[in-house]
């Protein structure tokens, strides 16, 4: 049982370090693609396709700062 | 009366312990967002401190696996907290001498682990808690990190691969000081309860407060957090050279994949209790981050020799620990022994700072 109890808990440990570790990652960098490409397209003068890249920018910041306090809200919680 | 003295050296012990640890570990914390440039030594140092000290608020489940998880509590006594704690105090200064990122975190372990074994044999040691709850996270929380680390990079590479690097490596460096923020934040959540776990486990030995329930008292957290903090802010910049340059010279999309991986591993540990090197875990995400662009760009020379480092420090302060401990019982079971341990200590330290300040002074120019 206690074995059991130690697989579960490093298991816990892999999958959710492995997921919150290269989600946030790829989540970040799609809001550096978005914002670097709204800055591309601003100065082409196309502003539809700006605003769409500052939203994706945008979308991806929020992600992260929201998967990261969730994270910690997670940890706090259970402890 | 002689059971108080003894609790007061380790309390004093222990934080010192602490300091040393956010001394030492201050590399792992800072090195990748001062290397890439993401932002200046001296703000990471003050930055990192602060984010310690808060970190150390978020948790208790470590300190209860330290207190509970290693030593059985019938061999639990100051003097062998007491002694676990000047050889982890004495691996971390060595190795802070010789400029290797080692474990803070393994050496306090090893230190409680040998004086434990000095004092009751072998039988005083839960080889499974060792065993599952130290060993094997020991060993699968660096490659979580290196996995996490690597993927991260490569997805990252993928995405922004064909912008013009300056921009992205704007774009990162911002996300380094949240990356970086993490990563403080979780050192401190990890390994400051480290601290309060071992007082914890003398405040139960001297019958303080009661071993019912593992309840880690506010002053211990609040001391525990302020010495992790202080130490972190003093700063080991010897080891921040071999974290930040020495295993690969990093970009910041790698600093930030590096340190993002390492933050959610630790706090992943943190939340099942695992009392992790943070030290093992970092130098895992920068391998892996270093790895995924280029194998050969990871000086495993350098990687051999952390290796090398980690292999050693649980024996090492375990003997270290051993051998202080049996010091001690020269002097009987009183506050005696322990004096003079920590009045040698101090006076070995002054030696080694004086040292150390001669070595760095410049010479005087030829006439």
């Amino acid at each position: 049982m206690t074995s059991l109890l130690a697989a579960s808990a490093l298991l816990k440990m892999f999958y959710s370090s492995l997921l919150a570790g290269v989600g946030v990652s790829a989540v970040f960098s799609a809001a550096v693609y978005g914002a670097i490409r709204s800055s591309d397209m601003r100065r082409a003068g196309r502003g539809g396709a700006a605003v769409a890249y500052a939203a994706l920018a945008a979308a991806g910041l929020l992600l992260s700062a929201a998967a990261i306090v969730y994270g910690l809200v997670l940890v706090a919680h259970k402890s | 009366m002689s059971g108080d003295i003894i609790l007061v050296i380790v309390v004093g012990t222990a934080l010192a312990f602490d300091f040393t640890n956010g001394f030492h570990d201050t590399a792992n914390v800072v090195a990748t967002s001062i290397s890439t440039r993401a932002t200046s030594p001296a703000s990471a140092v003050a930055v990192a401190s602060l984010l310690n000290f808060a970190g150390a608020f978020i948790s208790l489940k470590v300190a209860a696996t330290v207190g509970k998880g290693f030593v059985s509590s019938h061999a639990i006594t100051t003097t062998v907290v007491f002694a676990g704690l000047v050889g982890a105090i004495s691996w971390n200064l060595i190795t802070w001498y010789l400029g290797l990122p080692s474990s803070s975190s393994h050496a306090l372990i090893g230190g409680l682990v040998g004086s434990a074994i000095a004092a009751q044999g072998f039988d005083a040691v839960n080889g499974h808690g060792l065993l599952s709850k130290l060993i094997v996270p020991a060993i699968v929380a660096p490659l979580v990190a290196f996995s996490a680390a690597g993927i991260s990079i490569l997805l990252a590479y993928r995405i922004v691969g064909k912008l013009r690097p300056g921009p992205v490596s704007r774009g990162f460096r911002l996300g380094e000081l949240a990356s970086g923020g993490l990563l403080a934040l979780s050192h401190g959540t990890n390994d400051a309860q480290k601290t309060m776990g071992v007082i914890t486990l003398a405040l139960i030995a001297n019958g303080s407060i009661p071993a019912e329930g593992f309840h880690v008292p506010d002053w211990v957290v609040i001391s525990a957090a302020s010495a992790i903090a202080l130490g972190t802010f003093t700063g080991g910049w010897r080891i921040i050279r071999t974290m930040g340059t020495r295993i690969i010279d990093m970009d910041p999309a790698q600093g930030f994949a590096a340190q993002g991986a390492g933050a959610t591993v630790i706090l992943a540990a943190s939340s099942v209790g695992y009392p992790l090197s943070t030290t093992h875990v970092i130098s895992g995400g920068i391998m892996g981050a270093g790895a995924a662009k280029r194998f050969s760009a990871v000086r495993w020379g350098v990687a051999g020799d952390i290796v090398t480092a980690w292999v050693l420090t649980l024996p090492a302060a375990g003997i270290f620990a051993a051998v202080v401990y049996g010091i001690s019982r020269l002097f009987g079971t009183g506050a005696v022994g322990p004096l003079v341990v920590t009045i040698a200590m101090m006076a070995g330290l002054a030696l080694l700072f004086a040292r150390r300040i001669q070595e760095a002074a410049p010479a005087p120019s030829a006439q």
